[in-house]
């Protein structure tokens, strides 16, 4: 906006002399910040608004504890970035009465206490990972429901398992060497949950019974419910321990009437033929059941599912993570990684800006760049207040 | 716009090291009352009313950030022209989504339906060969 100037004579000097009025009360620096910040708003909110629509629209969403979120890390957090909102805002107090250490003081806490949040945020993400919750196939091990797709999903996670320890083994036995003791028994393992859970269940759904699937899933992975009841597990384990010493002695007895049968002068073919049947189908009977009980004497240590099992001591982290059904589950790492991601992306910009400013000298004369980046700063700290109940809490 | 006051740049801060201690005490303070409501029962038996809770704090929490750290409370009326446009076009954002997305399950087909991840407990309903063509009245569609 131009003004005629009104104070001076014109007509005496023969020019114009024009006095500027800036069009907002403020820095351009800031009216910029403030545009962006209002970009940012609509960027942000969009993202929100949508996670809301997706999460009440959804026909499932796993709880917090379904998804290794734990709120009170997430609540720290938010006490983190609240400190960090209050000693940027200090640092611009005392850098606006020129008292240069404070200011660069308060600036070096904020950027310590965003590097906090941001290693607490790396350490939250880790935890996801480490149980197969990733934002996307081929990596993420997230099932919608118990369906047949899901068993056959976690049989090959098993075979691909096997496969790769029998052909490590074959290289070592060339070398007149073997697998660990551990890794023999791990093999194992997946052998007995292989045939003693996964055939088991498939098994038992294709016959009808719409519960083993489920009843799969539960061992496997239960979320923050309630694992497989040990009580009803030891009772099948009695059960099977009973039906696996019949298959033995229907075995024995089987045996017994094949060598009679075999010595007898005039041998009875049709019959040797039945029970040569009955004695081929034995191995394998007995071998689903061997598998099942030991299978299930895993399944009732593993309090918190096989996966929580499977933790190595020494890293914490599991030697196998099998598919798991988490319902909605996708749709919720889609969002969360998504909305945490770009804050974390806002998180890091902030940091830089403040790892600048630590290069300063913090006076009076950069009171505006850190009214600025302390504006940005304070977005972010916004957008978390809404971030941490909806994902955390709700 | 550019009125009287607009010249006297806010060195002498409004706010000062009280205001903003009694913003941060108060921001502490509605985080451990949304962290309160986010575990209490409340959540379980009224859901909508513990979610409706969780979100004023926040939008309590949101206004003190705004007016007393970004300093909003003493700016001139700009503020109005800049952060009230970009906050209804993100009303109206989440407006136009619902009824394509957060209505989506209403048109479910009854395929999709039988498709669709519902919560464990559930599972029982589905049935064991869905028959993809029948349009007999599913049941499944109220949980």
């Amino acid at each position: 906006m131009a003004n005629d100037s009104s104070g001076h004579d014109d007509h005496a000097h023969g020019h114009i002399h024009l006095q500027y009025q800036p069009a907002l009360p403020m820095d351009n620096g800031k009216v910029c910040m403030w545009l962006f910040l209002s970009t940012e708003i609509m960027f942000f909110a969009g993202l929100i608004g949508t996670y809301i629509v997706l999460r009440f629209g959804a026909p499932a969403w796993p709880g917090p504890a379904d998804v290794h979120l734990v709120e009170w890390i997430g609540a720290a957090n938010t006490f983190v970035l609240i400190c960090s909102s209050v000693t940027i805002v200090l640092s611009l107090e005392a850098a606006k009465s020129d008292r240069v250490k404070q200011a660069k003081i308060f600036m070096g806490l904020t950027l310590v206490l965003g590097a906090v949040f941001l290693g607490v945020k790396a350490y939250e993400y880790q935890s996801k990972f480490r149980h197969g919750i990733y934002p996307s196939k081929p990596r993420s091990l997230i099932y919608e429901k118990p369906d047949v797709y899901y068993a056959a999903a976690t049989r090959q996670r098993l075979r691909d398992a096997q496969a790769e320890l029998t052909t490590r083994r074959a290289v070592l036995q060339e070398d007149k060497s073997d697998l660990s003791e551990l890794e023999l028994l791990r093999l194992e393992q997946l052998t007995a949950i292989e045939i003693g859970l996964v055939r088991w269940a498939e098994e038992k759904a294709a016959h009808g019974d719409s519960e083993a699937i489920p009843a799969l899933a539960k061992i496997v992975y239960p979320g923050h419910g309630h694992g497989p009841d040990p009580a009803e597990i030891e009772r099948e384990v009695t059960d099977l321990t009973g039906q696996q010493r019949q298959l033995e002695s229907k075995q024995a007895v089987l045996m017994q009437e094949k060598t009679e049968l075999q010595a007898a002068t005039e041998p009875d073919q049709a019959r040797i033929n039945e029970v040569n049947t009955d004695l081929a189908a034995m191995p394998d009977q007995l071998s689903l059941v061997t598998n099942r009980i030991k299978a299930l004497n895993l399944a009732k240590e593993a309090h918190h599912g096989l996966n929580e099992a499977f933790a190595e001591e020494s890293s914490g982290w599991p030697w196998l993570v099998l598919p798991m059904v988490i319902p909605g589950g996708n749709m919720w790492a889609s969002t969360y990684f998504l909305m945490t991601g770009f804050h974390a992306l806002h998180v890091l910009v902030g940091l830089i800006i403040f790892g600048l400013a630590m290069m300063w000298r913090l006076g009076k004369n950069k009171t505006v760049f850190i009214e600025n980046s302390g504006l940005y700063w304070h977005f972010v700290d916004l957008v978390w207040i809404f971030l941490f109940p909806l994902l955390y809490l709700f | 716009m550019a009125d009287s006051h607009s010249h006297d740049h806010d060195d002498h801060s409004h706010g000062g090291f009280g205001t903003y201690m009694g913003v941060f005490g108060g921001l502490i303070i509605l985080t451990a009352v949304s962290f309160w409501l986010g575990n209490s029962s409340l959540k379980d038996t009224m859901p909508v009313s513990a979610w409706a809770g969780m979100m004023a704090v926040s939008c309590g929490k949101a206004m003190l950030v705004i007016l007393f750290f970004m300093h909003l409370k003493w700016e001139a009326n700009w503020k109005y022209v800049l952060t009230i446009p970009s906050m209804m076009m993100s009303v109206f954002l989440v407006c136009m989504l619902v009824p394509d997305i957060g209505l989506r399950r209403v048109s479910y087909s009854n395929d999709r339906i039988i498709h669709s991840a519902r919560p464990a407990e559930t599972h029982d309903s589905i049935p064991h060969e869905p028959d993809a063509d029948s349009h007999d009245e599913e049941e499944h569609a109220s949980h």
